[in-house]
């Protein structure tokens, strides 16, 4: 085979296997606006600007996702006076069942609902559940994939340090 | 002027269709890795009944069958080696 044909192979397989880059801690959080499960307005996170924001992916068929909402609520208490918002996002291909998850394990923040997974992708997903910590600014600052109860100290101690600087001026 | 000693099928561009067609059957293969299930995507792969053992007493029933028939144990996926020491 000529060094040209080689070239052209390594290419074509180079090209399939192509990574899409994830949402790293540093990058800004991509832009989505979703339906909430209440019918409630839509929810940008654009509008969210100026506050902590923190992101979970979730769906019915996530063992630890049962936990984690859960304990979320407790999260969301501890910072009750602060600016600081839990968006939780069902990606459930059938709604239904992210909502008969919602009524076994109901929760006090804000859910809304991904069936397409299109956010999912956009942040590019390594593992069920994933979570993102967006400052005010909009920046992803931290990153959790999986989830173990133990878990909720270290976001804790994310979320304070987070809550704790003001924003930037636009 | 065509020469008798080259066949038929011979052509110039013998090599550049066979690379081609090299290019063609990787692309192909490779196409396989590009869609791999993303982990939002595997809602279906974890319902119950795609478990490999969906009913835990069915498969302990059938195993304690399997075990008696050949007079051995283990061999039933990935725990035992087979060696019916266990």
């Amino acid at each position: 085979m000529s060094a040209v044909a080689r070239l052209a192979l390594a290419a074509v397989f180079f090209a399939a296997a192509a990574p899409i880059l994830a949402v790293e801690p540093g990058a800004p959080a991509p832009a989505f606006r979703l339906p909430t499960f209440d019918s409630a307005a839509p929810v940008s996170l654009a509008d969210l600007r100026g506050k902590v924001v923190f992101v979970d992916f979730w769906a019915s068929w996530c063992s630890p996702c049962r936990q984690s909402l859960p304990l979320y609520d407790k999260l969301r208490s501890d910072f009750a006076a602060a600016d600081f918002v839990i968006l939780a996002i069902g990606l459930d291909e059938d709604v239904a069942d992210a909502k008969a998850f919602l009524a076994e394990h109901p929760v006090k923040y804000t859910t809304l609902q991904n069936p397409q997974g299109d956010v999912a992708k956009a942040f590019d997903l390594k593992g069920m559940p994933s979570s993102y910590l967006i400052d005010r600014d909009g920046i992803v600052r931290a990153r959790h994939v999986g989830f173990e109860p133990k878990d909720i100290d270290v976001l804790k101690k994310e979320i304070a340090g987070l809550v704790a600087v003001s924003a930037h001026a636009p | 002027m065509y020469s008798k000693k080259k066949s038929p099928a011979w052509s110039p561009y013998r090599h550049m269709r066979r690379s081609a067609l090299l290019l063609l059957v990787a692309a192909a293969l490779a196409g396989c890795a590009s869609a791999p299930v993303q982990p939002w995507e595997r809602g279906r792969l974890a319902r119950w009944d795609m478990r490999w053992d969906p009913d835990g007493l069915k498969a302990a029933i059938d195993n304690h069958t399997y075990f008696s028939k050949e007079g051995t144990t283990g061999a039933i996926g990935a725990a035992g080696g087979g060696c019916g020491c266990n």
